[in-house]
Parts: structure tokens; C-alpha cells; sequence
């Protein structure tokens, strides 16, 4: 049998094949709607928080319009105490609270630094820090003002005085993800790892169908049957992998600053190796739907161990080794680097190896378990 | 079966070292420092001394800072203009310009936030020091003019921030999630290999069915209390609470999951299919908890298909009363939807008949 007789034998079984069907095309397509869904809002804004005004002046409810008036929050009840501030927490009414102290306003004007207290619900971290965030900048907004009030008063002109409220400014610049959205955080890393998870769930299933079966797949040599069956299922991938890098990253609007040719410099080594990795598992399995429990249990700890969520320093190292194994680690970190980061193939060449590498290393392991089982069966036909 | 027994509490016990540190700390941000003075190097140490930063490397030029960014061996870099000390002392405020690694959001809000502070603190240094040099206040007076308002930041619930009590306490729910829906399709699949469909279901199909069912359902609630038991008192998490109404509302996750897994199952009676199927219901459902974004900032067909996971109600169940400490009716209140799980009780039902029926016919 040629080469290109068993590549098309083996596409054929691959589009035959409905539990792979539903997986690979099926379940890529759902996930590349239904994944973005939760943060199409990108950011949170406009937390609801209760204000404990205990000082009733005129600079109170000047912070509080300013409070008000920041994106990140917005006043949604007033509390007379705090302990009703809190029944109205409980209450889900309020998901922060400010305390606006007595006397604030005279301890303002007298220079005595009057202390504002905000709290926020640290369950929901980024309610949390959207809340603390608006509220920072309110309080720091109306400081800057009283300063400036104050050095107009003694003496220095309106204009200098302005500029003058800090000596050293920060202008803080988010980089890559300018709006810190949470579609762009969040999918391109996490459609890599689909791509990954669902490849290794086909390969592995049609391999461990196959394996006690006899067909086209007996008649060829190991190699022959690797290659074939890479090669349909990496050109399957590649036009998954247009559709989500080309139509998903442009309707959900996310960076694409690489060159067409230097994701398929990335892509072609992460599908490879994602390849083998499905056929020693498709190998190793008694039944088929083992691999999808595999794949299943496995997202998880690929996901939080890929160094996008959590710092790889802050990463236990026997965690980050073994996460390295997974083709969708360095992946992950590659797509993310050339495509969201605008970084060259040179920036990554070191991801770019670990990706050969790991086509090798996972490459020679589906070799070898072809091989075992295919001599046991072998031995195994005359006795049957 | 080891699905049911070591493999979740392996998949925890590994989440959890991966947020052991649960604080994130020096943080590798690059200096490009074009000023070289005093000021500057001691702005620079400042930035060194937070707990969350540490300066690993400083540029030359922004040309290299940047390509460091892109390669990722760092999360910010500060660029220190020109007569930055010159410029502070006569009161012609220098601006300082950071560019952080927003790509990364929860590392990229550290840095910002840890930036801010050493920021605020050093210029609040630098302003009571110069009206402590003119001689006529009092270090409070000059502290007073320096941050006319000072702020007291209380995290409520969660009173450390920490990452790994707040991850790893969604995390949890939702592979126990993925672990009970699984595993009731492979329940399925291994008692019809063994007996085939009409010898185990007979003439009392939903009868059997449920007691199949039943014995794994104890094991899953004996599994969940262990994960409670371990997060709430092995590690001392705060727990303001009920244990029973949490334990109640594991139960009713159970039940839940076990029938959508049989739905998944009964829908075509092939093990393969039928997990594809658990994966792509279960698999997300992280995403749909709530909390990581919150649920009221997402669309209402992400809120429709969080209402369909059982995960999400249970999570519910869970806040309330470790962090809340809420009232029974209140916690019981979010339970409710739960009731809606008897829809595709009865479809199972109907297709299990459906099934033994066709299977007579044959």
C-alpha cells in the first residue's frame, strides 16, 4: 500500500468515526463560542458599594460623587452604621464598602491625614480588586486636590500647583493587553490547550479502537502507519487551528501580532508532539473512553501549571517539570509570546526546541508501544 | 474505578502545591534608569525592598526592557527619565513610566498594585522630607501635608488575599464535578458490558438504575466531606458556617451530576460518545463558577448555562456559608434551581425505556 493510500484510508477513518467526529469537530467548534462567553464583558465594572458616611460635610460628598463617578464603582446604597453596611453585604446589596470618617472633612483641612476604610468582599478576587481599585483612585483624586488646595493657599500659583501635588509621577502603561480584558487573558492560551486536549482524545481513540482489530492499519510497517496518521490528523488541526487563530481571534477582537509563518513555525512541532502524546496514550488504554478521562482529569493541571495564571517561579519545580512533558505547556507559552506579546521566532527559540524535543521524546515512546503491542499480538494470533 | 478513589484527591493534592506559595513574590520586573543619581538607584531599591517586586536586571536602553517583556524574563520595567533628581528637587515632577505585562492579568494587577504603593510611599518620603527641611513643622504635620488622606484597606472573608484559598477552593468543586460525572458514565458503561442493558435494568429499570447508582453516591459524599474537612479544618481555612448545610448541598451536586451523566449516557449507550459528551459539560465549568469574573458581569447566555451546571449552585452553597456565615433559609434559597435536575431525571427515565424497548423489539 502507498503512502497516500493509507493517508487516505486514514482520513477516511477518521471522518467516519462519530465519537471522534463529535470530539474533534464538534466539541472545537462549541468550545470556541462557549469558552469566551463568561467575560464577553471583558472587564468588571461598576461594583455596587455601600458608603457609611459618618462626617455629612461638603468634602464628604464630594469623594463620594468622585467615588461615583470612577468606572470601577458605583453607590448603590448609603448606610447609616456600619453594621448596617454589612446586613447589606450579606444581602448581596453591596459588594464593598467605604467608611467615610467623622470629622473628615476639619482633619482634612487641618493636615491631620483622616483615614478612609474600604472593604471588599477578597472571596471574588477580581470584584475585590476592582473595588479597591475605584476606590483608591477616588480617595487619591481628592487628595491630590486638597493638596493642590492647600499649596494654593500658601501661595504658589494655580498652574505649578496642579503638577505639583506629587514630586514624582507613575504613569503606569498595561502593556500587550491595554484594556486588561479577560477574553484577551484568558482564550488565546486557553484555545491552545483545547486544540491539544482534543487531539490527543481523536488520536487516542481511533489508535486504541484499532488496536484489536485487525485492517489497513496491520498491513503497513510502524513507521509508515505513524507518519500517515500525524500527517491526517496535523492537517486536520491546521485548519482548526485557522479557524481559531484567524476567524475566533478576530470576531473576540485579541491580538494577532505574529506572521502567518511564524505560528506555523510554532504550530508545526506543538501538533506533532500533541500527536504522539495521543497515540501512546491511545496505546497504553484498555478502552477508548479512557482517553477522554485522561484528557479530561489532565486540563486542570495543565491549565494552572502553564505559567499564564500563576508565576512559574512561584511554581513548585518538580509541578513545572512535569507540566513540561505536555506539549500545551511550552505551547501555551510560545502562541502566547509571538502572537499576544509581539515577540520574534528568536525570542522563543528556546520553547521551540522544548517542542522538538518533546516531538522526539514522545515521537520514539508511541514507536515503542506500537511496536510492543503489535509483537504481542502478533504472538498472540496463532494461539487464538 | 480508581477514578473514584486516588485519582480526584491526586489531582487536588497536585493543584494545591502548584498554589502552595499562595503569595506571589519577587516578581521579576527590569529598570532602565537614564538618570543615574542618587534618587534614582534609591527609588530603585525601594522598588527591590516590596515583598511582591524584585529588580533583576537593569537596560541600558528601552530597546532591550522590551524585548525582555516580549521573551517574558520579565513583568514590568520602569523607564527612570533624565534629571529625575533635578527635576523632583525643584518641584517640576518627573514622570516616571512603567509598562506591564497586562497579558498576564493577575500578575500584571500585583505588579501594578505593588508598583503603586512603593511609589506612594517613596513620594510621600521625598514630600515630608522637603518640608521637614524647611524647619517649621513636625514630622506628623509633614506626614499630614505629604498624604493629606491616608487609607485602611480591609479584605473582607479572605483577610490574607490569598491566592491558593481562593483558587484551590473553586478548583476543588469543580474536578469533584468532573470526577462524579465520569465516573457515572463509566458506572454505566461497566455494569451493561457486564449484563447487558436487559439483564440489569429487568422490569424495574428506574428502580435498578437508582440503586446502581446509590452505593457510588455515598462515596462521592464520603469524598466530598474529606475535601471539606481538609480545606476548612486540616488547613484552618476561615469557615464561618454550617458544615450539614454544605454537606447537604454536596449531596444535592451528587445527585445532580449523576444524572446528567446518566443523561449523557442513556442518549446514545456508547461509553466513548457519551464522554465526549461529560467533557464538554464539565470541562469549562471552571470558567462559569463565578469566581474568577464575576457572575454579574456575564452575559445572560453564560448565566443560562451556568444555571445548567450543578458545580455552580453548589459553589454558591459553599460561599455562603464558609465565608458569609449566612442564615440557613438564605443559603437553602440558592439551592432551589437544583429542583430543576429532575427534567432530565425523567428524560433518562424515558430513554432507558425507550431503549429496553427497542431492545425487545430486536
Amino acid at each position: 500500500m502507498s503512502w497516500w493510500t493509507l493517508l487516505k484510508k486514514e482520513l477516511i477513518a477518521i471522518l467516519t468515526n462519530p465519537a471522534i467526529m463529535v470530539t474533534v469537530f464538534g466539541g472545537t467548534i462549541f468550545y470556541s463560542f462557549l469558552y469566551p462567553m463568561p467575560y464577553a464583558h471583558q472587564v468588571a465594572q461598576e461594583q455596587k458599594i455601600s458608603v457609611v458616611n459618618l462626617d455629612k460635610s461638603q468634602t464628604s460628598y464630594q469623594l463620594e460623587r468622585m467615588v461615583d463617578a470612577t468606572p470601577q464603582v458605583k453607590i448603590a446604597t448609603r448606610a447609616h452604621s456600619v453594621e448596617q453596611a454589612k446586613a447589606q453585604f450579606l444581602a448581596k446589596e453591596a459588594s464593598g464598602i467605604l467608611v467615610i470618617p467623622e470629622h473628615f472633612h476639619k482633619d482634612l483641612l487641618l493636615g491631620k491625614s483622616p483615614t478612609l476604610s474600604y472593604a471588599g468582599d477578597a472571596s471574588y478576587f477580581l470584584v475585590y480588586g476592582t473595588v479597591v481599585e475605584g476606590l483608591a483612585q477616588a480617595s487619591g483624586t481628592l487628595g491630590a486636590k486638597a493638596k493642590v488646595a492647600k499649596l494654593v493657599m500658601d501661595g504658589e500659583p494655580m498652574a505649578l500647583a496642579s503638577e505639583n501635588y506629587a514630586p514624582i509621577h507613575l504613569n503606569l502603561k498595561p502593556t500587550f493587553n491595554p484594556k486588561m480584558g479577560y477574553v484577551d487573558y484568558v482564550v488565546p492560551a486557553v484555545f491552545v490547550l483545547i486544540l491539544h486536549q482534543t487531539l490527543i482524545i481523536g488520536i487516542g481513540i481511533i489508535t486504541c479502537e484499532q488496536r484489536r482489530k485487525t485492517g489497513y492499519w496491520s498491513q503497513v510497517s510502524k513507521a509508515q502507519l505513524l507518519s500517515a496518521r500525524v500527517a491526517a490528523f496535523s492537517g486536520l488541526y491546521l485548519l482548526i487551528t485557522l479557524f481559531y487563530f484567524g476567524y475566533s481571534f478576530d470576531l473576540y477582537q485579541i491580538n494577532r501580532l505574529a506572521a502567518p509563518i511564524d505560528l506555523a513555525i510554532m504550530l508545526v512541532p506543538f501538533l506533532f508532539a500533541t500527536s504522539f502524546v495521543g497515540i501512546t496514550i491511545g496505546r497504553l488504554v484498555q478502552r477508548s473512553e479512557q482517553v477522554t478521562l485522561i484528557v479530561l482529569l489532565g486540563s486542570m493541571p495543565l491549565i494552572f501549571s502553564a505559567g499564564f495564571i500563576w508565576p512559574v517561579a512561584s511554581i513548585p519545580s518538580p509541578i513545572v517539570w512535569l507540566s513540561n512533558l505536555a506539549p500545551s505547556t511550552p505551547a501555551i507559552m510560545g502562541f502566547l509570546k509571538v502572537n499576544q506579546m509581539g515577540a520574534s521566532i528568536a525570542q522563543v527559540k528556546e520553547l521551540l526546541t522544548q517542542l522538538w524535543l518533546l516531538t522526539a521524546g514522545w515521537g520514539l515512546l508511541a514507536w515503542l508501544t506500537l511496536h510492543r503491542q503489535q509483537r504481542k499480538s502478533g504472538n498472540s494470533m496463532p494461539n487464538a | 474505578m480508581s477514578v473514584l478513589t486516588w485519582l480526584p484527591i491526586l489531582l487536588v493534592a497536585c493543584l494545591w502545591w502548584v498554589f502552595s506559595h499562595s503569595i506571589a513574590r519577587d516578581m521579576p520586573i527590569g529598570v532602565v534608569n537614564l538618570d543615574h543619581s542618587q534618587m534614582s538607584r534609591q527609588m530603585i531599591r525601594h522598588y527591590d525592598a516590596t515583598a511582591s517586586l524584585s529588580v533583576s536586571e537593569q537596560y541600558t536602553d528601552t530597546h532591550q526592557a522590551k524585548q525582555a517583556l516580549q521573551s517574558g524574563d520579565i513583568y514590568a520595567y520602569v523607564v527612570i527619565p533624565k534629571r529625575l533628581s533635578q527635576d523632583a528637587y525643584l518641584s517640576r515632577p518627573p514622570q516616571v513610566s512603567v509598562f506591564v505585562n497586562s497579558q498576564f492579568i493577575l500578575v500584571g494587577r500585583l505588579v501594578n498594585a505593588a508598583l503603586m504603593q512603593a511609589q506612594g510611599t517613596f513620594n510621600a518620603k521625598l514630600d515630608a522630607g522637603k518640608v521637614l527641611a524647611k524647619g517649621d513643622a513636625t514630622p506628623t504635620q509633614a506626614l499630614g501635608k505629604a498624604v493629606p488622606i491616608r487609607s485602611q484597606i480591609t479584605p473582607l472573608f479572605n483577610s490574607n488575599t490569598n491566592y491558593s484559598q481562593f483558587l484551590i477552593s473553586a478548583i476543588v468543586p469543580a474536578i469533584w464535578q468532573i470526577a462524579i460525572v465520569v465516573s457515572t458514565v463509566l458506572i454505566l458503561a461497566a455494569q451493561v458490558r457486564e449484563t447487558g442493558l436487559k439483564g440489569w435494568l429487568g422490569d424495574q429499570p428506574v428502580r435498578k438504575w437508582i440503586a446502581t447508582l446509590l452505593p457510588y453516591a455515598t462515596l462521592f459524599l464520603i469524598q466530598g466531606m474529606a475535601f471539606l474537612y481538609w480545606m476548612f479544618i486540616g488547613l484552618d481555612w476561615p469557615f464561618h458556617g454550617d458544615f450539614g448545610v454544605v454537606i447537604f448541598s454536596q449531596l444535592l451536586m451528587i445527585l445532580a451530576c449523576m444524572i446528567m451523566g446518566s443523561l449523557f449516557y442513556f442518549i446514545s449507550l456508547d461509553a466513548v460518545r457519551a464522554m465526549s459528551f461529560a467533557g464538554a459539560f464539565t470541562a469549562p465549568s471552571f470558567a462559569f463558577m463565578g469566581i474568577t469574573f464575576p457572575v454579574t458581569d456575564m452575559n445572560v447566555w453564560a448565566q443560562a448555562w451556568r444555571t445548567f451546571l450543578p458545580v455552580s449552585h453548589y459553589i454558591e452553597a459553599q460561599v455562603y456559608q464558609a465565608s458569609y456565615g449566612a442564615s440557613l433559609l438564605q443559603t437553602l434559597a440558592t439551592q432551589l434551581p437544583v429542583l430543576g435536575y429532575l427534567v432530565p431525571a425523567a428524560m433518562v427515565a424515558s430513554l432507558i425505556d425507550k431503549h429496553l424497548a427497542s431492545e425487545e423489539a430486536q
